[in-house]
Parts: structure tokens; C-alpha cells; sequence
């Protein structure tokens, strides 16, 4: 039988031969590369950062290349940064820390201290002062827990108002919205002809940048707070129900689109085209609306402060921020690092290369920075009202289980106020839960 | 007589070495996660600090979710899903076989385009079906607008029945090619007298295919079918990428709540209940499916 | 009579395999069209397809060593390739030993080796990254592989198996008359036949570890990123890249389509082969 003959050649045994010989050479040769590095001088640090565009440090983003290099000489330390996409870093923080054994030295956080608290060093206590009175409270609020500082948040990232000039010029209108009224108003006037005067991702419920989060600004620009003092959900009420019915009452004038658009760039992609003329967004939005490879805004693009509800304006804080791991093995050397981070020339070409703001004030109040992230006004302004992300160890669990009631609140199958109660009802059994 | 049964130890012995390479593959890798998977659904779990902590919870993560509304709603969608996806894809992928199988359908070329939607990577395949679904510049809104079909744009992933049976459809295109291929090649294994001699007793083509083609490719579809059951229960990278369970946890399925609860919001006691669940779900099925449908005749020895 | 009957099926089975190419082929030339297009081209109502716009950036950029597709693609080749070989010969050989064999349990042992596939992969990642940490794997080909093997093994097993219990006894009962092992008997009566299913298992196992994608995120760091991890690079919180990521895509899907190109002698001999047998 002529098939035998092209079986033959190779027989089985051989084969397993040598793909036994190959896992055992791939095995070899990953073992020995390990030991190899162990052996070596330098210190080495181990760092988890998003891939850029997202915020990340030098080295991963393309900023302070000559000053990050000399820092390692002078510091003998070598740097070896993994640097997923955004989406993947809590999967990964959660399988390494689950495990137990020690992986990074520093890892970004976004709204996950406190659910990580117990894995992490609080090395605030141990920065300069000088660096610590440069940097607003909210700088640690977000990754405050148990009264531990445990990170140092490295961008100032609030939401706040983008709208589109040349829209709003075309209809007569002067200013941005200031109030709620305003917006209801204009996002109506500004809605037709295929355009539309609001758009927003509600499409994902849970996380910083998620509808429940959103909903979180309106919150507190009613005068709401997620959390009484007891920890139990405090926003069944007035300025929890009215909160939610503002973006009920905006979706007349929303992209219909909105409740399918997972992630915020879903809606940046609609706002670039032309399409939408106002959204909320966090301060990198500023560089690729103005960017003519993926903008057909360029120019036309406003930032002003999110509209004021009954209590006045509020946002939320995007919580980006630098922790360290408590198995890390050089906890010292890791502050260090992050202290180059903050440093004010690191921080100064940060916002001027990659567009992400810094964090100390000093540097945000300088006339270069300024000028070159306009936005960055607003943003200062912004930060002088309440911005509480309200961060607990439960975060997701919260948001996602407020955000699935919000949609339903703003796809029209449940009312403003049902919505809240069981959001309300779901967050209690969620922070019992905790407890237990 | 001592001969045949030193031949029968020599067989069972041949046997055992024959197995056990893949046996200790699957034991080494995966017996102490599953077994890990089902001790944790027993126990409360905290991220604390220096690895893992537990407690004994006995069966309350069981209780949680049989008192849960999403677990239960869950369970119904992800029953939904396997139901209409198995029956579709197997009538699919029947059809794209049968027409493989012509003597039209021959050319090398059909079996590569079989290929080309398998090839494509779950996670960009998860992103394709993300930009054709887009509400406002997505090719399937644009395309039907342009056809005169539709005179708006529909929010495909905007509401909740649609969301779902969209995601559906991304699954039945990616999964169609495999199901193909395997009936294709079970179809190649029926041999051809058989057809030869129903032609001679006066056959026509429909009534071959009942009483030659279906019966010969009945393990075939057996095997085919509890695979796509399977997988169909399985399903992820598409509510990921498409949905992250949106609008209103209207696409969340079984093993992506799984997911959910135990990485993001690090309950993996409960997480490893609900998993478990959805494996005694398949277990079931399996076992229903390969029972009733069972090849009645007894395995012969050789010699 | 029967030649106009036979014309109309032939018409009908042309409609098919014309559909059937179409739905197969659509959403890929889509996903091709989008990576050679900027997004405003894109972003427009109606698309601008203009021809005149595209632009190969997308793959230049996606090309940019920075962003290690080049190295993705040779990491799951590897993997891939191992995974496949060593896959089909073990599964090979269980699966003839479940079939014919007479091992004690086997119909257990069976139902076992399904039921690992039954578990719902995500709740296994963290007590398997556990396992792989201690045992210093983790990034590495070897943990990949192994893992890959143990999701498909149990696949291959059971469809080879059916297979192989399809195989005329006669031609075994031969080879056992004239004085063959039952590892000759496999070797030189039962895989030569079995080509067709052992081709399409072969190329299953490939297909699912070249693309396989949560574990690959969780079981790798930077050392042995695969292809699909590459290409989810592009898919960030602030952006999703849809060109690029399509660009990347169909970089990463050519060589599997490659690899059934090559190899559709061997699957359509199998197949002609088959046919002639009986």
C-alpha cells in the first residue's frame, strides 16, 4: 500500500523522540534563562503597566527616554515593564496575586486599591515631603483604605465637558450648558438632520468609565453621596432618582447607539466623526479629537466644565495610579522609581508628549503646560468641586450591579425610581456580603 | 486457548501503554485545577493578602445562586443558546458538507474558504463582528440601509433580545467550518456501494439520504452535536468583546457570569459554584444525548 | 427526464456553494476592505470606499516591531505546531486503544477524558496559574503547550476513536492472521486509512492553539506573546484601533490558510481515497 511509504519515514516512535526532545529543550532553555537573570547585578524591578495610549510610564510611552536611562545608571536598577492592553490588567493582578508568590514590584491601579488592599505596601507615608504637599488630596484618596495610603494616583484625569464649537456657533449658541436645564435644552436644540446632542458609552455597567460611574457625576452634582457613613448605600433618594433622571431625560437627544457602546472610545469615534455634538471625557480625549488622522473635528473641539445640578458641578476621578506589592522584594527601590515618575520634568514632558496631565500642581500651573493642553484650565477648575470615584474594595461588584439598573432605567422598561431602589437594595446585599 | 488469552494480555497491556501518554497529560494539568474548582465552591474566598485565605462555607454559594435571579436567568439564556445554535449549525454545516461532498464541490478551494472563518482568531473575530454590528458605521447597517431593507440604523447590540441573538449568529459563522469539515469527513467514511446498491433497488436521491447518508453519519452527528452543545455552553470572547453582558445583563450566559464573579469581582468561591454547575449541565447532556442515541451493537474482538 | 433533473440539482448545488461562499468568505473581505482603510474613510456615512483612500498603514504600522506581531506569529507556530504533532499521536494512539484494545474501563475512561472539556475553562485559569507559578512555567512555550494539548486531547480522542471502531475488523483480523502487533496493525492498516479524520483533527488542534486567547493572557508575560494576544493590543480602554487590529488579524490568520493550502493534497487524497476504498 503506497500510503505506508509516507508514514513510514517518519515511524511514531521517532517522532515522540523528538517532540519529547523539543518540550524537554523548551523547558531547558526558558529554566536556564531564568537562572541566568537571577544571577546578574543590577536590581531588578518588575513593573505592570497599561500599553499606551493608556496611561504609562516612561519606557512604555514614548516620553523622558535620556532621563529615564540615567536614572537606572545612577540607581543601578533594571527596569522590565509588562505592559498589556487596558482591558487585561485586572485579570492578570487578580490570577498573580491569587497565587501568592511574588511577580510584580509595582502595578497600576484604576479604582482596584482598596479590592486589593491586603497585596499592597503603603509607601506614602515614606515619599518627601516636598512631593507630597506638590500633589491635590485626591492624589490618594482613591487608593486610601483602612486610613492606609497605599498608591499615589500620577494624572489628573477628570471628566469633564467636551462639546463641539462650530455645532453649537450653527445654532446661535454662545456658551456651553452651565446647568442641567442647559444641557436638556441645548442637547435637544442641537439633535436632528442625523445629528445628535449627546453621546456616551452606556453600553458597559461596571469600572471607572462605566454608566454607572457616569451616573455617579450627576450624583454628586445633586448632592448625592454613594455611601453614608455606615458604608451602607446611600443614594436611594432625591438626588440619587433625580441623577439618573437627567440621563433618562437626555436620551431624547442621545445617539441611540449609546446603550450598545462598550468602551468610551465606541463614543469618541461618533464625537470625531461629527456626529454628536456634546459627551463627557477624561483629558486624554483632548490629543486624538485633535489629531486630523483620526478626527474630522480638528479645531472645533471645546472643553468646559460639567454642568451644574442642584449642588453645583461635580465629576469623577479617573484614579489612575502607582502601587507597590507587598512581596515585592526591593520595596525601597520601587518608591524610588515612583518618585521619578513624579519627578517635575518627567511629569512636565508626560503631559507635553503623550497628552496624559500631571498631578502636581506645581507643574499643572505652569504657563507650557498650559499652553499646550488647553484643556488643562478646566480640568484645574473642575478639581475645585467634589470628584469622588467612590472606591471600595467591591467596586465592580457595585457598579455593575447599579449600571445593569441604569440601563434598564434608560432603555425606558423601568422608571427612574425603581431603577434606583434596586440598585440601592443590590448594593446592600453586596456590601453585607463583604462583611460576612 | 492459553495463546488467546496471552494475545488478550498483550492487547490490554499494549492498551494501557497506548493510553497513558494522554492520560497523564490530562491528569498532570488538569486534575488538580478541576478538583481545586470544586473544593473552592465549598469555601468563602478572600483576595487578603499573601495568596488566597478561605473559610468553610459549606453549601451557601449553592443556595446563593439557586435564589439568584441572574444566576437563574443566566441558565435559561445559556439553555437558549446551546439549543438554537446546535440546531443550526449541525442543519448548517449538514448542508455546506453535502455540497462539499458534490461532485461540483470537489475543488481544494471550497475546503480552504471552509477554513478562512475558523482561521480568524476568536478575539478578532469577536471585533470584526463588533465593527459589522456597529450602530452607526457598521457594514450590516450601511448594507441593509443601502438595499432598501431598513430605512434607520438598528442599535443591533441596543436591546436585549437582539443583543443576544446577534452574538448567536457571530457564533453559528464561526463555528459552522468545524462541524463541516467533521460531517465531510464522515460523509467520505460511508462507502459508496451502499448507495450502488440502494440505486438499484429504485432509490431516489431524498430517500438515500434517509436510509444511507443519516444512518452513516450517525456517530458522526452524535459526536458533533455534544461538541457544539459543549461549546455553545461555553461561549466568551464574544459577550466580552461584544456586550461585557450589556444591555442590562441581557447577554450574560453561564460561564461568562462565571468569569465575571470570580475574576472581576473576585468571588471565586461563587464563581467555582456557578462553573460547576454548568459542568453537571454538560455531564447531563452528554450522557443524554450518547445514551439515547447509542450504536446498539456489541464491540467484536479480534481473534 | 432525469438529464433536466440532474441540471436542476447541479444548479442548485452551485447556488449553495456560491452562498456558501459568500457568508464564509463576506465578513473576511470586510475585515480585509477595514484594515486597508483610515478610520475617517471609515467613520463616514456611507463609508467612503473610495479605492483611491487605501492605504497599506495599517499593516505598517502593525508591522513596527514595537508591537510584536512578528514574534506573536513564530511563538504560536511553535506552539502550535507541538501542540498539533504531539497532540495527534498521543490522541492517536489513545484513541486505537479505547477502540480496539479491550482495556478494562474503557467507556470510563472515556467519559472522563470528556469531561475535563466540560469544564468551563475561566475557573480552572487561577488554580492552573497557581500550579504553573510554583512550578516556575509560567511565560513559557512548554506551559502553553501543555495546557493546549490538555483542551484538545480530549477532542481528538474521542473523534478518532469513533473512527477507528469504523475501521473494517476484517483488515485488522488480516494483519492479526499474519502474525502483526497491534502496534504494526495501527501503524501500517489503521492510520493509513484514517487519514481524512486524522487531517481534520490535525488541523482543529492548530487552529484552536494557535488562536486560544484567555489562557495565553494569563499563563504569559512578555516572553511568549501569541498571535491573538498581538493582535488585542490594539483593543485598549481610550481606543480600539479597528484598522490596525483587522491589519493584524488577517496577518495572523494568513498562515493557517496558508497551511490548508499546502496540505489540501493530503486532504483531498484522503478524502479520494476514502471514497475509492470500499
Amino acid at each position: 500500500m503506497d500510503k505506508n511509504r509516507t508514514f513510514n519515514r517518519v515511524s511514531r516512535r521517532d517522532f515522540l523522540k523528538l517532540a519529547g526532545a523539543g518540550a524537554a529543550s523548551l523547558a531547558a532553555g526558558n529554566l536556564l534563562a531564568a537562572c541566568a537573570q537571577r544571577a546578574s547585578g543590577p536590581v531588578k524591578l518588575n513593573v505592570l503597566v497599561p500599553a499606551a495610549p493608556d496611561p504609562a510610564p516612561p519606557g512604555v510611552a514614548k516620553f523622558s527616554e535620556e532621563a529615564f536611562a540615567k536614572w537606572k545608571t545612577d540607581n543601578n536598577v533594571e527596569v522590565v515593564y509588562e505592559a498589556p492592553p487596558w482591558p487585561q490588567l485586572h485579570d492578570k493582578m487578580a490570577a498573580n496575586l491569587a497565587a501568592g508568590q511574588y511577580v510584580h514590584d509595582i502595578m497600576y491601579n484604576c479604582g482596584w486599591g482598596p479590592e486589593f488592599a491586603g497585596y499592597l505596601v503603603d509607601f506614602v507615608k515614606d515619599l518627601p515631603k516636598e512631593l507630597i504637599d506638590d500633589l491635590p488630596a485626591s492624589s490618594f484618596s482613591t487608593v486610601t483604605w483602612d486610613g492606609k495610603r497605599l498608591g499615589v494616583v500620577f494624572t489628573l484625569s477628570l471628566l469633564t465637558l467636551f462639546y463641539n464649537q462650530e455645532h453649537l456657533a450653527n445654532a446661535g449658541i454662545t456658551d456651553p450648558p452651565k446647568n442641567w436645564d442647559e444641557l436638556k435644552g441645548m442637547a435637544k436644540q442641537l439633535t436632528g438632520g442625523g445629528r445628535y446632542g449627546w453621546v456616551l458609552n452606556y453600553g458597559a455597567p461596571e469600572g471607572i468609565g462605566g454608566v454607572a460611574s457616569y451616573w455617579m457625576c450627576f450624583l454628586q452634582q445633586a448632592g448625592g453621596k454613594l455611601y453614608g457613613e455606615d458604608g451602607m448605600p446611600a443614594f436611594n433618594n432625591e438626588a440619587g432618582v433625580d441623577a439618573l433622571q437627567v440621563m433618562v431625560d437626555l436620551m431624547e437627544s442621545t445617539d441611540p447607539g449609546s446603550i450598545s457602546y462598550v468602551g468610551i472610545n465606541d463614543a469618541t469615534n461618533v464625537f470625531s466623526a461629527g456626529q454628536a455634538t456634546m459627551m463627557m471625557n477624561w483629558p486624554f480625549m483632548w490629543k486624538p479629537a485633535n489629531d486630523p488622522a483620526t478626527s474630522k473635528v480638528v479645531g472645533k473641539v471645546g472643553s468646559a466644565l460639567l454642568p451644574a445640578g442642584p449642588a453645583g458641578t461635580a465629576s469623577i476621578d479617573g484614579t489612575d495610579a502607582y502601587t507597590i506589592a507587598k512581596l515585592s522584594p526591593n520595596p525601597d527601590k520601587a518608591r524610588q522609581l515612583i518618585e521619578f515618575y513624579l519627578d517635575k520634568e518627567v511629569q512636565k514632558r508626560q503631559v507635553l508628549d503623550t497628552g496624559w496631565l500631571p498631578i502636581r500642581l506645581s507643574v499643572l500651573n505652569d504657563p507650557e503646560v498650559q499652553a499646550a493642553a488647553p484643556n488643562a484650565v478646566v480640568i484645574l477648575e473642575q478639581a475645585k468641586n467634589p470628584y469622588d470615584s467612590f472606591v471600595t474594595p467591591d467596586y465592580n461588584a457595585v457598579t455593575t450591579a447599579i449600571g445593569s439598573e441604569l440601563q434598564k432605567a434608560l432603555a425606558g422598561s423601568e422608571s427612574a425610581a425603581d431603577a434606583i431602589k434596586n440598585a440601592s437594595d443590590q448594593v446592600t446585599e453586596i456590601v453585607k456580603k463583604r462583611g460576612s | 486457548m492459553q495463546q488467546i488469552s496471552e494475545y488478550n494480555r498483550r492487547r490490554i497491556r499494549m492498551g494501557i501503554w497506548f493510553s497513558a501518554p494522554a492520560v497523564i497529560v490530562l491528569l498532570t494539568v488538569l486534575a488538580y485545577p478541576i478538583l481545586a474548582s470544586w473544593v473552592l465552591s465549598f469555601l468563602r474566598v478572600y483576595f487578603a493578602g499573601q495568596g488566597l485565605s478561605f473559610r468553610f462555607y459549606g453549601l451557601t454559594n449553592y443556595t446563593e445562586l439557586l435564589t439568584n435571579q441572574l444566576f437563574r436567568e443566566a441558565l435559561l439564556r445559556s439553555i437558549y443558546f446551546t439549543l438554537v445554535e446546535v440546531i443550526v449549525v449541525t442543519f448548517l454545516a449538514l448542508i455546506v458538507a453535502l455540497l462539499l461532498n458534490h461532485p461540483l464541490g470537489r475543488h481544494a478551494f471550497f475546503r480552504v474558504v471552509l477554513l478562512v472563518p475558523w482561521a480568524l482568531a476568536p478575539v478578532a473575530n469577536a471585533v470584526l463582528w463588533k465593527w459589522i454590528y456597529n450602530a452607526n458605521y457598521g457594514i450590516l447597517n450601511q448594507a441593509l440601509i443601502g438595499l432598501g431593507i431598513i430605512d434607520r440604523n438598528i442599535i443591533w447590540l441596543g436591546s436585549p433580545v437582539l443583543a443576544l441573538n446577534m452574538i448567536l449568529l457571530a457564533d453559528i459563522w464561526k463555528a459552522v467550518p468545524f462541524i463541516a469539515l467533521l460531517l465531510l469527513a464522515g460523509l467520505q467514511n460511508i462507502p459508496s456501494h451502499l448507495y450502488k446498491a440502494a440505486r438499484l433497488d429504485g432509490a431516489n436521491a431524498w430517500q438515500q439520504f434517509q436510509h444511507v447518508t443519516l444512518p452513516g453519519l450517525k456517530t458522526t452527528l452524535i459526536i458533533s452535536i455534544v461538541l457544539q452543545s459543549i461549546w455553545a455552553l461555553k461561549v466568551f470572547d464574544l459577550i466580552y468583546v461584544l456586550t461585557k453582558g450589556s444591555p442590562a445583563d441581557s447577554t450574560v450566559l453561564l460561564n461568562y457570569l462565571s468569569w465575571r464573579v470570580t475574576f472581576s469581582n473576585l468571588d471565586v468561591g461563587y464563581g467555582a459554584a456557578i462553573a460547576n454547575v454548568l459542568f453537571v449541565l454538560m455531564f447531563i447532556l452528554s450522557l443524554v444525548y450518547i445514551r439515547a442515541l447509542r450504536p446498539r451493537k456489541t464491540k467484536e474482538k479480534v481473534g | 427526464m432525469i438529464s433536466y433533473k440532474h441540471q436542476l440539482s447541479r444548479f442548485f448545488v452551485r447556488m449553495g456553494l456560491a452562498i456558501f461562499t459568500c457568508v464564509a468568505l463576506g465578513p473576511v473581505i470586510w475585515a480585509v476592505v477595514t484594515s486597508l482603510l483610515p478610520l475617517t474613510a471609515l467613520t463616514s456615512r456611507p463609508p467612503d470606499l473610495n479605492p483611491l483612500n487605501m492605504t497599506l498603514e495599517n499593516y505598517g504600522l502593525v508591522l513596527d516591531s514595537s508591537r510584536g506581531l512578528f514574534s506573536g506569529l513564530i511563538n504560536s507556530f511553535i506552539i502550535a505546531t507541538f501542540t498539533s504533532a504531539v497532540g495527534l499521536v498521543i490522541g492517536s494512539m489513545a484513541a486505537y486503544a479505547l477502540a480496539r484494545l479491550n482495556m478494562p474501563g474503557s467507556s470510563l475512561i472515556l467519559m472522563m477524558i470528556l469531561a475535563t472539556q466540560m469544564f468551563p475553562g475561566i475557573v480552572i485559569a487561577i488554580p492552573l496559574f497557581l500550579v504553573m507559578s510554583r512550578m516556575g512555567i509560567v511565560d513559557t512555550h512548554f506551559a502553553l503547550i501543555l495546557v493546549y494539548l490538555s483542551f484538545t486531547l480530549p477532542i481528538v480522542i474521542w473523534i478518532l476513536k469513533a473512527f477507528f471502531e469504523s475501521v473494517p475488523m476484517e483488515l485488522e483480523r488480516a494483519a492479526a492472521v499474519d502474525g502483526a502487533q497491534p502496534l504494526q496493525t495501527f501503524q501500517h492498516i489503521v492510520l493509513p486509512i484514517s487519514l481524512p479524520p486524522l487531517f481534520a483533527t490535525g488541523v482543529f488542534v492548530f487552529i484552536e492553539a494557535w488562536n486560544e486567547f484567555f489562557f495565553a493572557i494569563i499563563l504569559t508575560r512578555i516572553n511568549v506573546k501569541t498571535a491573538p494576544i498581538a493582535i488585542a493590543e490594539f483593543s485598549g480602554q481610550y481606543q480600539t484601533l479597528y484598522g490596525q487590529m483587522l491589519a493584524s488579524a488577517v496577518l495572523a490568520s494568513i498562515p493557517v490558510v496558508f497551511l490548508a493550502i499546502i496540505f489540501r493534497r493530503f486532504i483531498l487524497e484522503g478524502f479520494v481515497e476514502g471514497a475509492i476504498k470500499a
